[in-house]
């Protein structure tokens, strides 16, 4: 912790960091002020009222929380009389023109109003008279719909997108209790981050066009992850769900707060990538077109690469620092040739200055650390020369840029071990189906040089194996994650002193400047 | 009971037009302006015991004296014509009659603080004063008082009209700022205060026009002749817009400190029909209304409108004879405040309209005593709860109905004969 000040709340002396507001002050020490409008990247509004808090002997006695910096000595008064009915009356407030609609609002289960509702007022409606109405389901674009009824007004939202995305889609017109955020006519919200505004509203306000009615959350698991849809690798929540008798679900990602990658948002892309890992999945193992069980798929590859004189190893850019060093360790092991060519993950300009890389892969980093060669034209010499690809998830065809190796790639008698039915593994003599990344744990290290670690969210029914876990299958020395790290310490200088499971939660940023300065 | 310092070009025809107004002595404060420095000015200001004039009555001269010095930055001056309260029309007659004098007094308050842009907030009604403003100030450029040199000294001065949209609470300081820069118009958080950040981040002095208007005066005569009228505490003239059921309503400058009930009757000719009186609101419709009891012993001061726990506000008297229906009275009250909350914090934006509709259910007939105490109860739950003082400006006169007339909002109650919603629901 930086400098701190000791200051009293309810009499009692608590020590927290200098220089924040009471509301994130004395949330680390474990004291919560209730509060719709602050956020952290937001900054403090002051328009809900609910963290006003009382100050003995403070002028004003009265301050909201979020505007009031922590002081040395200052006596904060949270549990006070005085304060409990404030709190309840402005809940009180805030619900006199409020749906209440939790039976059917997907916010139910994580929405404040609930939550400070059941903790600080309690009480029965004393509304005896009609309701303000305003707007239901408006569709503000980029999938998020709006229930102004919902909106408790505290400009969340229209702070995110003149702050954050600065293209300042939404706005409150009108005032008194017929204000209400909407966007200009015809001009809906039009960015790569929109959906951010799902999380950061405190309320059910704002919902996702692709979360609506799918699923009540208290239903869902919510597992830590990392996103693997670009180099970012932005920290994010794994919502899922198994329904009896069914499989185990991902119903959405949310952003996760990680100030050293990605702050408290992530793109929209990101967002909905968790479909891939639901989606046109390969769940089979073929060996010539035929359906065999996975140890007969194991055994038909494990003769294939017994046999062949030439073998090409092809790796994933998105595999984990482990499952790399094992697939290195196999191809040694069978005197493979290795590559980790992966130009199609890159997409030009497509990237922005906030989190959103031209490159699509989640640990080309590691590529480069473990010295696996990822040229082209050394990859198209190899695969011309092997007599037998194994291609170990690596989408050749992730964008266009590969055509011209389509015909080079139908020649070769091929093993793919892959999560996707895609069309760079059709037409392989053998198929072993694998884990996609929510399905397994590992390391990997972003674009920042910012090393990661996560751990297995979902477990299918079908329990796609693990890749690293293939390899060991197909010959390979490691067996686990863990085993992979002693070899991984000795031959990457950078990571002598990792200790994985010494990890924080934020990451490792590498302190390998020679490294980082070199190319983009 | 009369006097003429800021209305004394009132009456004159013509006292917009600055060749009359010079000869009736505009701009004649500001050969002695120019030989004081800054400093003195503020001085000459603090000393006259100058207040507010906007209705909070906070000292002129400290309020200048805020200014953190040599920031490097920009100070502005915002001079609040935003009278947007009801029952309050002072300033207008100043922008109509005598829009020199503001002028002027501008002149003096930007010497004093340092200040070369001048922003006038106008009030959006005010279409034709707006008019009269705006030639005036022409009328200034072209006389030299306004411009590069300020009256031929190295001193620069430029004014800019700034008209509302509209809403009332753009006459709340902060949210003034805010429209000038061009966003919607809502109050801002306090700390920092505007002296220090104010206009465009910038330090800003925000002074109503009366306050400004007064100031030629001051520095011609010397603060001493101004706290020749007035009280100890509440020195000076007001221009007091007496309306409502008196038998001359209009507006009248007067010393500050005179006893209330002589000024109706001696100044205003008294109830209108020679009708009882019933109450007084003594400084616009934000103040807590004073019953006649009250009435008999206040005077028009700051120091005796908050013994009887009320405030002497922007001098908009109010009249209300013996006809008048105290519910209907605050219908109208709450339902002014309600339409013109900026919707920014939560107890104004959603509380005043829950006041208004309880009313109006108890004027309906279907409101019951539960009514009435929910209604006092959420004026207490309201009030400076929130980010700027509108929601009070409407609750304290509405506790102060509820209280001194509660038999009135009980008859609607009890007589109305609807049973009550909670057994309805059963």
């Amino acid at each position: 912790m930086a400098e701190t000040v000791k200051l009293f709340v309810n009499g009692r002396e608590v020590e927290v960091e200098a220089g924040k507001n009471l509301i994130d002050a004395l949330r680390v020490v474990g004291i919560e002020i209730p509060h719709f409008c602050y956020h952290p990247a937001l900054g403090a509004d002051g328009n809900c009222r609910m963290c006003l808090v009382g100050i003995e002997d403070g002028r004003p006695p009265l301050v909201p929380a979020c505007k009031t910096p922590a002081q040395p000595g200052m006596k904060v008064l949270l549990d006070d009389q005085k304060i409990r009915k404030i709190q309840r009356d402005i809940m009180e407030l805030e619900l006199i023109n409020h749906p209440v609609d939790c039976p059917v609002c997907d916010q139910a289960g994580e929405c404040r109003l609930q939550d400070y509702y059941m903790e600080y007022d309690l009480q029965d409606s004393r509304m005896r008279v009609p309701q303000v109405t305003k707007g239901k389901r408006m569709d503000f674009g980029c999938g998020v719909v709006h229930d102004q009824e919902r909106c408790v007004l505290c400009a969340r939202c229209v702070r995110f997108t003149r702050q954050i995305t600065k293209t300042g889609e939404l706005g409150i017109v009108n005032r008194s209790d017929q204000a209400r955020v909407t966007i200009f006519p015809g001009r809906p919200l039009n960015n790569r981050y929109a959906l951010n505004i799902v999380d950061i509203c405190p309320v059910g306000a704002m919902t996702s066009r692709d979360f609506r009615f799918k699923q009540r959350v208290w239903f869902l698991q919510k597992d830590e992850g990392i996103c693997h849809g670009c180099s970012t690798g932005c920290a994010i929540y794994i919502d899922h769900h198994r329904e009896k008798n069914g499989d185990d679900v991902i119903y959405r990602y949310r952003a996760r707060t990680n100030m050293q990658v990605n702050g408290y948002f992530i793109c929209d892309a990101g967002r909905l990538s968790y479909k891939r890992e639901n989606e046109n999945r390969q769940d089979l193992t073929l060996v010539d077109g035929v359906v065999v069980d996975f140890e007969q798929g194991i055994a038909a590859a494990l003769e294939k690469m017994n046999k062949a004189r030439r073998p090409l190893l092809l790796v994933s850019p998105d595999a984990t620092l482990e499952q790399m060093w094992a697939i290195k360790r196999i191809a040694t092991f069978y005197g493979a040739t290795l590559s980790g060519y992966s130009d199609a993950y890159r997409i030009d300009d497509d990237g922005d200055d906030f989190l959103i890389s031209d490159d699509k892969a989640a640990n080309r980093y590691s590529l480069e650390l473990l010295e696996i060669d990822r040229d082209r034209e050394s990859f198209q010499a190899a695969l011309a020369h092997a007599d037998l690809l194994v291609n170990f998830d690596n989408d050749l065809f992730f964008s266009p840029i590969n055509e011209s190796l389509q015909r080079l790639l139908g020649e070769q008698d091929r093993i793919s071990v892959c999560s996707h039915q895609l069309p760079v593994f059709s037409g392989s003599s053998v198929i072993l189906p694998c884990a996609s990344p929510s399905e397994y744990g590992g390391s990997i290290i972003n674009r920042h040089g910012v090393l990661q670690r996560f751990r297995r969210a979902v477990r299918r029914n079908a329990d796609p194996r693990d890749i690293l876990e293939i390899t060991h299958l197909l010959g390979g020395a490691i067996s686990s994650a863990e085993r992979a790290w002693p070899g991984i310490r000795q031959s990457v200088p950078v990571l002598r002193s990792v200790e994985p499971e010494q990890i924080p939660v934020e990451g490792l940023l590498l302190n390998n400047s020679e490294e980082r300065d070199v190319g983009p | 009971m009369e006097v003429k310092i800021l209305s004394a070009r009132f009456d004159i025809d013509n006292a917009h037009r600055i060749d009359v107004a010079r000869t009736h002595g505009a701009y004649r404060a500001l050969d002695k302006l120019f030989a004081m420095a800054p400093a003195e000015v503020i001085e000459e200001v603090k000393a006259s015991g100058l207040r507010g004039r906007g209705g909070a009555g906070f000292p002129t001269g400290m309020k200048w004296g805020f200014l953190p010095k040599d920031t490097g930055k920009p100070v502005y001056l915002a001079v609040n014509s935003d009278e947007s309260e009801p029952a309050t029309f002072k300033d207008r007659y100043i922008l109509v009659r005598d829009p020199h004098a503001l002028i002027e007094g501008i002149i003096i308050c930007c010497w004093a603080i340092g200040c070369h842009d001048c922003y006038i907030y106008i009030r959006g009604e005010y279409t034709s004063q707006v008019k009269i403003l705006q030639a005036a100030i022409d009328e200034a450029y072209g006389a030299g008082y306004l411009g590069a040199r300020v009256a031929g000294r190295d001193f620069r001065l430029d004014v800019t009209v700034h008209r509302g949209a509209g809403a009332y609470v753009c006459g709340e300081e902060t949210a003034l700022l805010e429209s000038i820069e061009g966003k919607k118009g809502q109050p801002r958080s306090k700390p920092p205060f505007p002296a220090v950040v104010g206009l465009f981040g910038c330090p800003t002095i925000i002074n109503n026009v009366q306050s400004i208007a007064s100031l030629p005066y001051i520095i011609a005569n010397g603060a001493a002749a101004y706290r020749a009228y007035g009280t100890e505490k509440s020195c000076g003239t007001h221009l007091f817009g007496i309306s409502g059921h008196v038998e001359r309503p209009g507006m009248y400058e007067l010393p500050l400190g005179l006893p209330l009930l002589e000024v109706l009757e001696n100044v205003a000719g008294g109830v209108w029909k020679g009708r009882k009186l019933k109450g007084v609101i003594p400084g616009g419709s934000s103040t807590p209304v004073l019953t006649p009891a009250e009435a008999a012993t206040v005077t028009l001061d700051y120091e005796s409108m908050a013994a009887h726990k009320t405030m002497f506000g922007s001098g908009g008297i109010v009249v209300l004879d013996e006809t008048v229906d105290m519910v209907r009275l605050v219908e109208n009250l709450i339902a002014f405040y309600h339409h013109e909350s900026c919707g920014q914090c939560t107890p104004c934006r959603e509380g005043l309209g829950w006041m208004l509709k309880i009313v109006r259910k108890l004027l309906a007939g279907e409101g019951t005593v539960a009514d009435i105490d929910l209604l006092r109860e959420l004026c207490d739950n309201i009030e400076m709860k929130t980010v700027c003082v509108l929601s009070a400006a409407c609750t304290m006169p509405v506790r102060s109905y509820l209280e001194k007339f509660r038999d009135e909002f009980e008859a609607y109650a009890l007589d109305g004969g609807s049973p009550q919603p909670e057994q309805r629901e059963g």
